[in-house]
Formats: C-alpha cells, structure tokens, sequence
C-alpha cells in the first residue's frame, strides 16, 4: 500500500484503537485482580491503585489450583491430539478415496456441536456409568477427543483436498507403502492444517465446563469448574477469585494466539490457500 | 497476509526411496488390503456411534417417554405426547421467537462488525504491532463465560458498573441495563456480540486470504470498482469460510445457554429466556426427562435445517473444486 | 398407602432392577452393535438402577464393627457458603480424633463443593446413577421430596428408634424444615446443619446520628428512629416504610432499603413470601396439593404489590439482587438497611471470620462491624393491634445416601451423634454457625457468641419462619414462581394478580401432570401467559 504515511499512520491508530476497545472490558477484569474488594465493588470505578498481588497469590495457594491447572492442560492437549490422529486417518480416507455417503457422514459429524450440551449430558453420564467410565480420566479426555472431531476432521479434509493427488501417485507409483505415503508425504503438506485445528479445537476444550462438571470427578477436574465453584465465597461473590483465575487462565490461550497466529487464519481458510502466491 | 505456498508438482524429494527399507507386516497387510479406506474410518465410527449415535437414539426414545428422574414412578410410554404438549403450550412460541431474535440480531450483528472490521484489517500487514493487536482483538473469545457472566453483572451494574459511570459521564444518565425490561434483552446481545465479533473478524480475515492473489491484481489492473471486486471477486471465492463462520455462530447462538443464565438468569421476568435455558431447566432442574428431550429433538432439528441451507451453500464450492 | 408401604415398594423395585441388570448391560452392548430399536435402549439405560444396599440401619452396639478399619468419606456442599464448609473442617479436626478414641477407626473426609444453584444437579446425577459417590449431602431443604421420592436418601426414622442419641429437640420451624418429606406425615429425611432465618440489618451509625433523627422526627410527627432491638421489635411495615423513604436520597447514592428480588433459584419467593405469610396467606394446601385459590388469594396479591412498594426506595438494579449482590451493596455504605440471611451476619457487618467481635474482614470498604446491628425484620399489623411476623426459612439439612454401604452408613451415623453433641454444637455456633438445638440455643451467653445469634434464635422460634414447598417438583414450581413474580417486579407482567394466578395456575398443573394432586387447574388456565 502506497498511502501518505500520515494517512497509513492514521489508519494503523485506527486499528489499534478497535483492538484496544475491544480488549477494554477484559483489561477491566485483569485489572481487578490487582485490586481490593472495596476498590473492585466501589460506586465510583477505580482506575488508579496500588496494585496487590495478594489476590493472585491467594488463587495459585489454593489446594487444588495447580492440579486442576495440570489438568486442564493435560485434557485440553492430550484429547485434541487424539482427535486430531483420528480426523487426519478419517480425512484422508474421505479426501483421498471419498467412501460413499462421505458428504453425509461428515454432516453427521457435524451434528454432533448442534446438540445443545444440557441435553446430552445425561445420557452421556447414564451411559459413562454402566461402563464404569465416570470420573475417570480415559472418559473425561476420550469425550473431549469427540468434542474436537468434527471440527478437526472438516478442517483437515479442506487442506487435504488441496494436496494435489500427485503426492500420492507418485509415492505409491515408487513403492512406498500406503501408510508412508499418508504420514511422511502428505502429512507435511497440511501442517498448517494441523496447527489450525490443534489451536482451535484447545480454545474449546479449555473453556469447558458442564461436561468436566458432570462427568469429572476429582482427578479429572479442569479450572473452569473450579471458578464456577469458587466464584461465590461467604455467600458473596468473590470478584478477586474470579478475575485473577481469569487472568492466570487466559495467558496460556493468548501466548497460543500470540505465537501461532499465523496457522490459525492459515487454518479457518480450511484450505482454500493454495498455489499461486 | 501470511499463505502458505503448495507446490503444484510434488517436488522430488517427497519420493520415498522406499524398496530398500524393510516393511512392517502391518503395513504390507494394510498394503493389500481392499478395506484400507474403511479401516481408516474405524476409529471414527466408534467415537461416532459411542459419544454420537447412543446419546442421540437415548433423546430419541426417552422423548416418547414421559420420564422424571427424580420421581418414584417408572417411565412411561406416552408417543408423541411430549411433543403434542410442547405444541400446545403457549410459552414454546414466546421462547422459540426470542431465541430466533436473539440469534440473528447476534449472528447478523457479529457478522456485520466483524466483516467490517476484518475488511479494515486486511492489508494491514505493516502495521506496527499488528501481532500484538489482533491478539488483544481476540482475547473475548477465550475469556471463560463464568468470567463473563460474573463481570458483565458488576460492568452493567447502576451503582459500581463502569458502563454507568461513562454513561453518566457522556449522557448524564445511568441505566439499569439488565434489571430493566427494555434493556436487558439489548444488553445481553451486545455483550455476545462482543465475544463473538473477533471470530467473525478471524473469519473475514482467513475469508480474504482465500481470495486469489492473481485475482486480485488482475481487478486492481482494471481498475475494479471496490463494490464489484466484493460481488465478482472477493465473495464468491471467500463465501464458504464466511457462511461456515456463520453457521458455527448461528448454532452455538441458538443453542447459548451460558451467558444468560450467568448474566440475568432469563430474566427480567422471561425476556431473556431462551431455548437453551428452558432446556437446562426442564433437563436439568427439573429432571424431567421426557420433555427436554422431545425440546432438544426440536432443538436438533432446527439446527439442522440450519446446517441444511449451508450445505446448500456449500454444495456450490464442491462442484467448483470438482472442476478444477 | 402410607409413605413407608411406598417406600418399601421402591426398594423392591429397584432390587428387581439389580437382578436384571448384568443381562441388561450385555444386551445393552448388543443393542448397540445389532442397532437395536431407539426406544429399547432408552428403557434399558432409564431403568438402570442398583438397589440400595444399606437402606435399613446397622444395629451398633457399644463397640464398633469398624473398629481398626480406615474409612473415606465424602461430603457435597455448597461452596463458598462457610456452613457447609465448617461441617467438613469440623468433621475432620475434631469427629477424626473422635471417632479414633471412641470407635477405634480412622475416618478421612473430604468435601465436594458446588454451588448453591447447581449442588442438586451434581447430587441428582450421581444419585441417579446409584452411586455411593456422596456419602452425606448438604441439601437445600425444598431439595428434600425430590432427593427422598426416588429412594436416593434414608429415611431416617428407623435410625432414630435405635440411636437415641439421635433424638433431639430442636427448634420446630427446623424440625420441620429441614426433615420432614411429604409435608404433613412424620417422615423423617434430614438433620438441620445449618439453620437460617432472614435479619434485618442495619446501619446503627445513621439510626443514632443526630441529625438524622431530628430531620426523620420532624418530617414524621415527632416519631423517632429505632434506636436498639427494644425499639425494632415495635416497628412495622408501614414504619419501616416510612425509615426507608427518610435514608433514599439518590444523589448521594444512599438508599433506604435492599431485599432480594432476583430471578435467580428462589430469591424473590424467599424476600416476597413473608409479605402473604405475615398476614395469613399460604403458598398451598400441602395435603390436598391445592394452589388455586391459595398462592393467588387477595391476600398474597396485596402482599406481592406491597413487597413491590419497597423497589422505590432500593438502589437501581435492585431487581437483580441475590444473596451476593445485597452484601456488596451494604458493605458499600449504600443502603441504610437491607433484609437478609442471617447466617451472612460476618459477612454483612464485615467482620472477620474467626477473629475478634470488631476486627475488620476488608478494610478498603466503609462499613464496619461496629455500625451494624441486626434485628429482627418488621412486623405486620394484625388486625388486633399485635405484630406477626411469618418469614422464609432459609437454611440447610444434612441428608444421608441410601447407597452407602453398611461401614460408610454406619461411620454417618456416627458422624451425626457427634455433630449433635451439644458441646460440638456450641463449638458451631462459636465458628459462625447456626444451630437448631434448642438446648444450645437456650444456653447462657448463646446471644453474644455471634452479631447475628440474638436476631437469629427470635426469628427461629414461635413459628416466625416457615419453609415452603418439599415437593419433588419444586424444582419446576419454583421456575414458574421465579418467572412471574421478577417479571412483576420488573413490571414485564402488569399487575400482581395475573402474576399470581399465573403461577397457580402453572403449578396446579405441574401437580396435577405430576400425579401429585387430583386437583385439575381451573378452566381461566387454558389460556393464561405473561
């Protein structure tokens, strides 16, 4: 872009002044995190204070604050990764030899994020509980693996669709086994395929909260329970709880955004970003 | 912006010099087997069938039943009883209504703004910070909903609400934004607008990306009005990622049971009591079984309509891959 | 049929489900893989359901069984609520050592927690699943019909006889409240752990300021500010009014009064009810399960408009206040009284848990312990000149898991005799909490152990509290009660009488759908809505 650079300049102003309008209502929580209760809950907002981290302190002290933290990062990576293993199989087998009715199956999967999640809790739980499944770890990150599937199977299907079918040919064609060709030459071509659905699909897991509520017992607890249930204190909400596990929480999800921006608008273009550059 | 370059030839290096490794039996036996692409689906299929279909078909069949957990007598067979009574009640068509209201007005309003602002974005490659800023842009999407429920509460709040104070401070009035009848429909919308804006924003971005560089060059060398290069260039190539945005938008809408219930819980009175949280209710305060899952049936079915149109949709990008 | 023929008849039932159960389980793995019909599986999973194992009381004798055995058990409570949280730091500082010396075991227990309006959902679906997951439940006390009906909790009578240590008197609204299931028989389902009545709380350091009592007395015929409980215990509503009118003066951000008037779980059923209790109305006719006519009478339509009457002089926003929202908002020197739960007496005059009578919990907010008296909450006029007052009982039980096994019922048991002992009462009620023994309560020197206690036993005694509903379909009367009276609070429902008869009508429904009552909802119900 050729523009006058105090019109460039003015325009970049511009963006960051959405970008910070937006934020604005989470810097606001962040900020209470700092902050006493009084100057939290007072009448006239409180902009300038003498920042505490008694708060924060007080959240990572707390008895199960950093096995739930583990937790969440061990449900949130570990049940994406296996969603991913099994789309990528799945993907490959629609992309590349595309099994009758694939169009419908994938649709079918996709239904699986339109049943609202009250529903479907109880026969999940009512079934966990004939297996002997609930509150058990293989439970909780097996469930989170099928929460990820469609959205990883649908993003991966994308890219693979744009990995020209000559990889395949020409693998095959110089005797490469099936499973060489699926791992060491088309895998490579979808990384950002990979990275995208990885990054998404954590977003969601991260957050969740019914399922781990229900189904999690005490092994298997992620933090958004712990907030959930730690958001009143004495009978009062405890706005310092909340804004410093909310602070703690995000900054792993935003150092993600941070670093893998990239893959993850590479990604949401489910392949479409191809060839010519 | 950042792409990601396929060659169109596979380049020489991807070929295996495979014959002179040994092979696994495992492999030579997926080698030659005819199964291969449905092996590859196995795995699927029994998370499908396991976490998908045994749930489903539970809804199902307990929707014929009428079911209350916590009561001491069995279920029973009623048909289609559930289904007639949610018919007839006179609140499912107040609830059904303020949910559709509430999902376009959220679902249009995220769309607009976000295509707005993700078209301001584009182009914006060198701007300083601009990593920084569209990570800032996207930190209400990964904000925990108990995190926004609780504080939305002490923002809109007519005493201690910061959204007062600027009020008072522009207009000289506060407002009770959710306890007021007029109000709180509007203000839940916007604080969903707010979460969700960024992800139409990432949308729109990734949407433009997918646009055709050569395309693009060849409109700025015909000097292409900025409203055709929309309509002829940049919309039918963007259109999928954009209407796949809207669709997960327009679902999660539907269905949003969160941040109502956190924020007013439905109320004042019912206005904003949507479909999502009747169900939660009748699912699981009431433990009436029976009818929240003939309401979630209804739910399900709505929302693949939804998904319907956008297959619809969606069917237009297939036929133009096929061609290519 | 008498409750406990239909009880018996339950656990029947649910044996006859246990010994099909291993058949149901293989045919349910079948039933997936051959697809079997939709409904089939639906039957197969609903009816699940193992029998209580240990739903007769052990006999124990003066040694215990258990002695040398090492037991865990596992307490759901409401979180952040610190009764609940005393009952389990108590149950292992002191019921540990306890029951080592007495009993010879080792018990550890550990606490579940979740929140007030979520706790039956966690309960409800382990329940239901027949798991021993929660040994002993902290219940809200409406939870008790739908916790009792479906045999998930003892019925506790037949451990009474045997343990007569169990035995105690306590208040009658507890006795009551926090036990009986169905409401009218001698059922016995709950312990009372925390009791709890609504206070009124009060800014002592405006009631006593000079200025104030001259510019109220002259604006008031002479009549004067209460100035200590003597002096509230003759206020009535009308008088009260007329305090809360004098303290709201919006532009300094002071307001005369707070209640409770949220939609959410039972908030403005509790603050609204007394308003119809007081002056003799009833929420319904628990033997026969008649609403009509009872919930929707002139008497609760007037109280409803009267309760509505009090808004004027609460801050903006009031329509959203909870238990949370009224703490903040007193502690922040913005109301001059606000009613509220007593058992948030350290949290609303805030205080220190556990510390000296005047230290101060947070010293960056303006209200201090030595400003706040709590009394009780005003009266209405009865039409001979007396003061009635009928309020919401607040407050929880313990419930016991009917699919404990032998040794974790028995240590629960334990754990009760215990709990009730009075010298563990009194050491409760030293940590904040609210006990319903009567012998405690009457202890010398019990009214000064905490802000709130002497508020607190008045409000507890005489029939001055009363519990609503112990339905099973509380859950849904509540909603449909929530609904109507906040959308009336918030004038999205005209006028208080189709919001009442909005609410009987539905839940005359509910019951009648329910198999509850034989009651059919009038025909002005056909087309009734908001």
């Amino acid at each position: 872009m050729t523009a006058h650079p105090w019109r460039q300049r003015l325009y970049h102003l511009l963006l960051w002044i959405v970008a910070l309008l937006f934020f604005s209502p989470v810097l606001w929580i962040f900020m209470a995190a700092f902050k006493s209760g009084g100057e939290i809950v007072s009448p006239t907002p409180v902009f300038i204070f003498r920042p505490t981290m008694d708060n924060i302190i007080r959240v990572i002290q707390e008895p199960n604050f950093l096995d739930y933290l583990k937790m969440s990062f061990v449900l949130s990576i570990g049940s994406v990764l296996i969603a991913i293993v099994v789309s990528f199989l799945a993907a490959y087998s629609f992309s590349r030899y595309r099994p009758t009715g694939t169009n419908f199956i994938m649709f079918l999967l996709l239904s699986t994020r339109m049943v609202p999640a009250s529903a479907v809790v109880l026969p999940i739980f009512l079934m966990y509980t004939v297996l002997g499944w609930s509150k058990t770890f293989h439970g909780m990150i097996l469930f989170y693996a099928m929460f990820s599937i469609p959205f990883s199977l649908w993003i991966l299907k994308g890219f693979l669709d744009g990995v020209s079918l000559r990889y395949d040919e020409t693998a095959l064609v110089n005797g490469g086994s099936r499973l060489h060709t699926m791992f060491r030459v088309v895998l490579p071509q979808v990384k950002p395929g990979l990275v995208a659905a990885f990054i998404f699909n954590i977003l969601f897991v991260w957050n969740e909260f019914l399922f781990n509520y229900i189904l999690g017992g005490q092994g298997t607890t992620m933090i958004p329970v712990l907030l959930a249930t730690g958001v009143k204190q004495g009978g009062m909400t405890d706005w310092s709880f909340v804004a410093s596990i909310s602070l703690i929480y995000m900054l792993p999800p935003i150092i993600a955004i941070f670093f893998f921006q990239k893959y993850l608008l590479v990604g949401m273009t489910f392949g479409t970003v191809r060839g010519e550059v | 912006m950042a792409q990601t370059t396929y060659p169109a030839e596979a380049p020489a290096s991807a070929t295996p010099s495979a014959q002179t490794k040994r092979r696994l039996p495992l492999a030579r036996a997926l080698d030659e087997s005819r199964f291969f692409p449905t092996i590859l689906l196995g795995p699927i299929l029994v998370f499908f069938i396991v976490w998908n279909v045994v749930p489903l078909l539970w809804l199902l069949g307990v929707s014929f039943y009428r079911y209350k957990v916590t009561a001491a007598r069995p279920p029973q067979f009623v048909g289609f009883q559930n289904f007639l009574d949610i018919w007839k009640s006179t609140e499912i068509w107040g609830l059904l209504g303020r949910t559709l209201s509430f999902m376009v007005l959220t679902v249009g309003g995220a769309t607009i703004l976000g295509m707005v602002l993700g078209f301001l974005f584009w182009g914006s490659g060198r701007m300083p910070g601009r990593r920084l800023a569209l990570t800032l842009l996207f930190t209400p999407m990964v904000l925990p909903p108990v995190a926004v429920g609780t504080f939305f509460r002490l923002i809109y709040d007519p005493i201690f609400g910061i959204a007062n104070f600027f009020t008072e401070k522009l207009i000289g009035q506060r407002f009770d934004f959710l306890g007021s009848k007029d109000l709180a429909f509007g203000a839940t919308i916007a604080v969903d607008v707010w979460m969700w804006t960024p992800f139409m924003i990432l949308m729109t971005l990734a949407a433009l990306g997918s646009v055709p560089k050569a395309e693009l060059e060849a409109a700025e060398i015909d000097r292409l009005p900025w409203l055709k290069r929309i309509r002829y260039i940049i919309l039918p190539n963007g259109k999928f990622i954009l209407m796949l945005g809207i669709l997960l938008r327009t679902i999660d809408s539907f269905k949003t049971t969160d941040l109502p219930y956190l924020m007013t819980n439905g109320g004042p009175g019912n206005k904003t009591e949507f479909v999502g949280l009747s169900l939660y209710r009748t699912g699981f305060e009431a433990f009436q079984m029976g009818d929240a899952s003939s309401l979630a049936i209804i739910t399900l079915l709505i929302a693949i309509a939804f998904a319907s149109i956008y297959l619809y949709v969606l069917s237009y990008r297939e036929t133009r891959a096929q061609l290519q | 049929m008498t409750p406990k023929d239909l009880s018996k008849e339950h656990v029947a039932l649910l044996r006859a489900a246990k010994a099909g159960s291993l058949n149901r389980r293989e045919l349910m793995r079948r039933g997936i893989g051959l697809g079997l019909s939709a409904t089939a599986i639906a039957g197969l999973i609903s009816s699940y359901r193992p029998a209580p194992v240990a739903a007769q009381a052990s006999p124990t004798a003066g040694t215990s069984p258990l002695a040398g055995q090492s037991i865990d058990m596992t307490i759901l409570g409401i979180a952040g609520w610190p009764p609940s949280r005393l009952g389990v730091d108590m149950a292992n500082e002191l019921f540990k050592p306890y029951a080592k010396e007495q009993y010879g075991y080792d018990v550890n227990f550990s606490f579940e927690e979740a929140p007030f309006e979520s706790l039956f959902q966690k309960a409800a679906t382990s329940l239901q699943s027949g798991s021993a997951q929660y040994n002993i439940i902290i219940s809200d006390s409406q939870w008790l019909g739908a916790l009792a009906e479906p045999g998930w909790i003892v019925r506790l009578n037949d451990i009474i006889a045997e343990n007569p240590e169990l035995d105690i008197k306590f208040e009658e609204a507890a006795a009551i409240g926090y036990r009986i299931y169905p409401d009218g028989s001698d059922n016995i389902y709950g312990f009372p752990q925390e009791g709890d009545v609504i206070g009124l709380f009060v800014r002592q350091d405006l009631m006593s300021d000079q200025a104030e009592r001259d510019a109220y007395k002259a604006a008031n015929d002479g009549e004067d500010l209460p100035q200590n409980w003597d002096d509230w215990l003759e206020v009535d509503i009308d008088r009260y009014e007329r305090i809360a009118k004098h303290f709201t003066r919006p532009d300094k951000n002071l307001y005369g009064t707070a209640m409770q008037w949220s939609k959410v779980y039972d908030y403005v059923s509790c603050y609204a009810y007394p308003f119809m209790f007081s002056n003799g109305g009833e929420a319904w006719d628990p033997a026969t399960g008649q609403i009509e006519g009872i919930v929707n009478s002139e008497i609760n339509i007037k109280g409803l408009e009267r309760n509505k009457s009090f808004l004027q002089y609460a801050p903006p926003g009031a329509t959203n206040y909870g238990i949370g929202e009224e703490v903040d908002v007193f502690t922040a020197g913005t109301v001059a009284t606000c009613l509220q739960w007593s058992a948030l007496g350290p949290q609303m005059a805030n205080q220190k848990p556990g510390g000296a009578p005047d230290e101060v919990a947070d010293p960056s907010k303006p209200v201090t312990p030595d400003k706040v008296l709590i009394v009780p909450p005003p009266g209405f006029k009865q039409e001979d000149g007396s003061l009635k007052r009928v309020y919401t009982l607040g407050g929880q039980p313990w419930v016991l898991n009917a699919f404990n096994d032998e040794a974790h019922q028995q240590v629960a048991i334990d754990f009760m005799k215990f709990w009730y002992l009075p010298e563990t009462q009194l050491e409760f009620s030293k940590r904040g909490g609210d006990t319903a023994v009567i012998e405690v309560l009457d202890s010398p020197g019990y009214d000064d152990l905490q802000i709130h206690f002497r508020a607190y036993k008045y409000m507890m005694r005489e029939n001055r509290s009363k519990d609503f509903w112990h339905d099973p379909n509380y859950a849904e009367m509540l909603a449909v009660q929530q609904e109507a009276w906040n959308g009336y609070m918030t004038d999205v429902v005209s006028d208080a009488k189709l919001a009442l008869d909005y609410t009987a009508c539905k839940q005359q429904e509910i019951l009648y759908d329910a198999g509850r009552s034989d009651i059919a909802p009038s025909d002005i119900c056909s087309d009734i809505s908001l």
